[in-house]
């Protein structure tokens, strides 16, 4: 066969852009591989069509390179990895097998993904651990909170049911004690259940005093105070139970040492409010 | 070329980035109408060729003409799928196939790149026989029962054209 005809023929062109049928493909390798002439003139062809096309490039969108990158680096290529020959993937333990072969096998990609997913699972167990931390914590906090809530409800219902008893009491007396000039702001309430004789205190606004002083309830039983104890301005809202009197034309607040007094300082008489008992 | 064969990813992005603008050109050429499937082809391309790598045989040709026959192969392969044909609004009917690509064909003349430029320097008679071939990836024997010329006239005027081709390429 003249080769320079074959060359002529364009079998060059019809095999290098796949347009050949199989026998001619066939018989070209055949031919390729026993004619230096006829693989010069393919290689030829080939640089040419290669140097058009890089020169009638088209550029591709950037997303199109991070999704192969992202397709070749998962599950699939790994199990595409674990086909080929197994002198590259089986890690074995004999010396003779060349160390870097198994390295150089497994691509940068998977030892990036390896890398990762360690940090990953690390950052997991730490996230995991905090959590069930502040879990815990939380529980905890729920927990006082709870307790807190209960021992709250429970003084409360005793205050309202106090409460409840004594103002839909019909023998209790509500006395309406007024500030002073001496303190015009302070005031409270008096509860007397004249069937009795209890005294109840409701402080509504009374100033907060020293460490060293109390304020001490008065009974005026015909212009005798009576001690009927002593409170703080921090027992404020709360129902207090006083001591007992059976006659009190009014009652009266003074502020006095702590623990109280046998008789009233009256300079310090704070508030005041009468009774309708006549004298 | 040793390093794509071990997977080397670093040599496979060198690869992507050197010839991905050449091989979208083709696929572009074969998938005219169609940029998002063009890409999607593109894609799968590479895909491929990172899976295949190992299959490349230097004595058969240049890397550069293996992967321009992967790409040509996988945007004809695109061309005859039904998620393409699906995307085509005006879909000739089955019997018209031939007909109507044949047609296209001498309409396409506009916006043409690449190896499509040189294609329009040829003889019309020529230029529909390459076009069909290389670019519908249609055989001998289909384009003649198309055109209705005999399957040796198809073989020697898409050689002859073949052969003008080479000679533009310069």
């Amino acid at each position: 066969m003249n080769v320079q005809e074959y060359i002529e023929s364009g079998i060059i062109e019809s095999y290098v852009m796949g347009l050949a049928s199989e026998p001619e493909r066939a018989e070209f390798e055949r031919l390729c591989a026993l004619n230096p002439e006829l693989l010069a003139a393919r290689r030829k062809f080939e640089e040419r069509l290669e140097g058009y096309a890089s020169e009638n490039a088209v550029i591709p969108p950037p997303e199109v390179k991070v999704k192969v990158l992202e397709a070749i680096g998962k599950p699939d290529s790994r199990a595409e990895i674990a086909s080929i020959p197994p002198t590259i993937v089986t890690m074995r333990n004999d010396k003779e097998e060349p160390r870097e072969k198994g390295t150089a096998g497994t691509p940068f990609i998977l030892r990036l993904l390896a890398a990762a997913s360690i940090v990953l699972f690390l950052a997991m167990g730490y996230l995991y651990y905090q959590t069930k931390q502040e879990n815990k914590d939380l529980t905890d906090t729920n927990d006082r909170l709870k307790t807190s809530l209960d021992t709250t409800k429970n003084v409360l219902d005793r205050i309202v049911k106090e409460q409840a008893d004594v103002v839909s009491n019909p023998n209790v007396t509500v006395v309406n004690m007024v500030g002073t000039t001496v303190a015009p702001k302070s005031s409270a309430n008096i509860y007397w259940d004249s069937a009795s004789s209890n005294v109840y205190l409701v402080v509504k606004n009374m100033p907060k005093l020293p460490s060293d002083k109390q304020y001490q309830l008065w009974a005026l039983i015909d212009s005798k105070p009576k001690d009927l104890g002593v409170f703080d301005a921090t027992d404020s809202k709360v129902i207090l139970q006083m001591k007992n009197t059976q006659k009190a034309q009014a009652f009266a607040i003074t502020i006095q040492q702590k623990g109280g007094s046998p008789s009233p300082d009256l300079q310090k008489l704070q508030s005041m409010g009468k009774t309708l008992q006549n004298q | 070329m040793l390093a794509l064969k071990e997977r080397n990813d670093q040599a496979f992005g060198f690869l992507y980035d050197n010839y991905a603008g050449a091989l979208y050109s083709i696929i572009k050429q074969i998938i005219t109408d169609n940029s998002e499937l063009a890409s999607d082809v593109l894609q799968e391309v590479f895909i491929n060729i990172w899976r295949k790598i190992e299959t490349y045989d230097s004595t058969k040709g240049r890397l550069f003409t293996w992967m321009l026959n992967i790409a040509r192969n996988a945007s004809i392969d695109m061309l005859r799928s039904k998620s393409y044909q699906n995307s085509q609004k005006n879909q000739e009917l089955p019997d018209n196939v031939y007909k109507g690509v044949a047609n296209q064909t001498v309409l396409q003349n506009v916006d043409n790149i690449g190896l499509k430029k040189v294609l329009e320097k040829l003889k019309p008679e020529h230029r529909i026989l390459v076009e069909l071939a290389y670019f519908k990836g249609f055989t001998h024997e289909e384009i003649a029962e198309m055109m209705v010329i005999p399957l040796g006239t198809v073989k020697t005027r898409i050689r002859n054209a073949l052969i003008q081709l080479r000679e533009y390429l310069k």
